[in-house]
């Protein structure tokens, strides 16, 4: 007979229950530790409800069978008897809960869900409004930086052009629309003869002639601009001021002119020594053209000099012949004379140099000009300045030149009237300058440019020739110096008188010689 | 009425097999439950931890059981105990001949096969979120 033992089911049974009392105690242990680990998470909180029913679920079960199975291998099979229902009893119960907690969770996790979308929802706007305010507050931080990097480039641009405002050796200026100058920079207030800013101030008032000034509105009115645009300025002393100015007009939204803005440089000085080098290259080129006539004509006048002065021993004196041959000598010499002179002017005359001063050059012309000056009423005043430098030069053609200035101031001053010369050291010690000023008419500006021309001369035929001044001016120049003119007399601005002030800089020679030598060579001289 | 309470209508009377059948209702909606927990821990995308698969593992392993269980019942009330001899010893044993009933209701006998694997399932469900959770933290 076969049969199957029933004993692994048994073991099985006790086993089985004792394993599943101690995983599911230990499946509550993890629910317990997730629960704690977050209170408010509603799926652990469900877990941790379930293992519970679970266990006690596994105990009720366990415990029933493991009792069973001990009471009836025990032969108390009464007392499981009346055990057992209670035992049932506690595992269909426990099923129940767990099938409750089940539903729980159902009910619970839609609610929970509900929670969690409004909480979701929540989140998500709290999140919104930090990620707002997060950029609000990085927005504002950073437009508080991009203000102050703003604020630190126009403080920057502003310093640098306020220092170009006021640095700039040209006259920055603003003006309003009716020429009002509503601000100018220090060189143009110096420009424009004004040491502080006057009360009123008008761009139009300095424009010296009327054509310019018409231009220059029209331009701004109809193009809006000028460029490089020549003018003549008169500034508050009255000079005349040679600008070129560069403008724009200044408009409104509404394309109205409201001002304009403009830079303007002073060319004066430029433009004087632009003439002065004209006036050089011109006199360079008459002084070679002079050379070359006197050289050719020198010798021609030397034979018929020659020739006269040997035909007079042919004659007896008193005869017509005779005399028409002295007046040919005469002539002919005097010739000589101003050949002699256009090879000065030109530089080409012999040149004996020492050191002089120019105090001593100067008094020694004075000396012999001074009584003819008195007779005529001129009043003679030296300013000579004290332990004046030497100078390498030739004294005698120099005396010439003080001569010729002297003579001048003569000429000009027929009714009387005074002339000063003065000597003094200038251009920090490099050069020595002696100034001849007279009182006298002075020259217009059409004569002035002219004067060192050879045979320009305003007198009249036959009392001058009109190389005294080309002729100082060549002596000049073969001592690297420098002659100007000056009519009328203006000093710092003011007008002193209209009279002519020549004004000879000549330069300190390089190696001054001491007395004793000094003295020695003039002895020798 | 009052004074032959023996014939009240106003209680139910409750015979033997009703805690058998509420027993196994029990079953049932026990596995109702799991079946639900089953399937909306399945359906629910934000559910992706390796614990949920744990769990879903358990709840088939516990359905087996209960339905292992519920026929072992079932069967239990149709065997008699003649099909057993030396019964309530450990030389008890099956007799002959061994029929479909007698066999399965054998195996029920062995149900903690499967339900002591679905409480493990539910142990390593649980750990694994513990250690998710406090790696989170």
């Amino acid at each position: 007979m076969h049969t199957l033992p029933m004993y692994p089911t048994v073991l099985i049974d006790l086993i089985g229950s004792g394993l599943m009392i101690l995983i599911t105690f230990l499946a509550l242990r993890y629910a317990y530790f997730l629960s704690s680990l977050d209170s408010k998470n509603f799926i652990w909180g469900f877990l941790f409800y379930f293992c519970m029913a679970m266990a006690a679920f596994s105990i009720s079960r366990g415990v029933g069978h493991i009792l069973k199975q001990i009471l009836v291998l025990s032969d108390h099979k009464q007392i499981w008897k009346s055990l057992f229902p209670y035992s049932g009893g506690f595992n269909t119960t426990l099923m129940i809960s767990l099938f409750a907690v089940i539903i729980y969770y159902h009910k619970g996790l839609a609610a929970y869900k509900a929670i969690q979308s409004e909480a979701s929802k929540l989140f998500t706007a709290n999140k919104k409004l930090e990620d707002a305010t997060g950029e609000l507050q990085t927005m504002n931080v950073h437009l508080e930086d991009m203000v102050e990097e703003r604020t630190r480039e126009l403080s920057e641009s502003e310093k640098k052009f306020r220092h170009f405002f006021e640095n700039s050796q040209d006259m920055v200026y603003f003006c309003n629309s009716e020429g009002s100058i509503s601000d100018i920079n220090q060189s143009g207030l110096e420009m424009l003869g004004y040491k502080e800013w006057p009360e009123d101030l008008n761009i139009l008032d300095i424009f010296n002639n009327e054509s310019e000034l018409e231009i220059y509105v029209k331009a701004l009115h109809e193009k809006g601009f000028v460029r490089d645009f020549e003018i003549e300025l008169q500034n508050a002393d009255g000079d005349l001021l040679q600008v070129v100015i560069t403008a724009n007009a200044v408009r409104d939204e509404t394309g109205k002119m409201i001002g304009c803005e403009g830079i303007a440089k002073d060319m004066t000085r430029l433009k004087t020594v632009m003439a002065q080098l004209s006036d050089k290259q011109k006199m360079a080129s008459v002084g070679q053209l002079a050379a070359g006539v006197a050289h050719e004509i020198n010798t021609p006048l030397g034979v018929i000099l020659g020739y006269s002065q040997l035909m007079k021993d042919d004659f007896s004196e008193g005869d017509e012949s005779y005399e028409s041959l002295v007046v040919i000598e005469r002539q002919t010499k005097a010739c000589r004379k101003i050949v002699a002179d256009l090879l000065k002017f030109s530089r080409q005359g012999i040149s004996e140099k020492t050191y002089m001063q120019l105090n001593e050059i100067v008094q020694d012309v004075v000396d012999v000009t001074e009584h003819g000056l008195i007779i005529d009423h001129i009043k003679v005043t030296k300013k000579y300045s004290e332990e004046m430098p030497f100078i390498f030069c030739d004294a005698e053609k120099l005396r010439q030149v003080f001569i010729n200035l002297i003579n001048n101031a003569h000429h000009a001053m027929e009714g009387g009237g005074e002339i000063i010369i003065s000597t003094r050291i200038c251009s920090e010690g490099q050069e020595v300058e002696a100034v001849i000023e007279d009182t006298g008419k002075g020259i217009p500006d059409e004569v002035k440019a002219k004067i060192f021309e050879p045979f320009f001369t305003t007198k009249s035929v036959g009392k001058g020739t009109g190389l005294g001044l080309s002729v100082s001016y060549g002596i000049i120049q073969d001592h690297e110096g420098s002659i100007t003119v000056q009519s009328p007399v203006v000093i710092s601005g003011t007008t002193v008188h209209s009279g002519t002030a020549f004004t000879v800089r000549l330069p300190v020679a390089s190696e001054q010689p001491a007395a004793e030598s000094l003295e020695s060579m003039l002895k020798f001289h | 009425m009052l004074g032959l309470s023996g014939v009240s209508q106003a209680f139910q009377a409750h015979g033997a097999p009703e805690g058998l059948y509420v027993h196994q209702m029990s079953h049932v909606l026990f596995v109702c439950g799991l079946a639900y927990l089953y399937w909306h821990t399945r359906r629910t995308a934000a559910l992706v931890s390796k614990g949920w698969q744990y769990l879903r593992s358990y709840c088939v392993l516990l359905i087996l059981w209960n339905i292992l269980a519920f026929t072992g019942h079932a069967i239990e009330t149709i065997l008699s105990p003649d099909d057993f001899m030396n019964s309530g010893s450990w030389s008890a044993v099956m007799l002959e001949p061994f029929t479909l009933p007698k066999i399965v209701f054998y195996i029920a006998k062995m149900d903690h096969l499967l339900c002591v694997p679905a409480a493990f399932c539910l142990l390593i469900s649980l750990r694994t979120f513990y250690l998710e959770h406090k790696g989170e933290e």
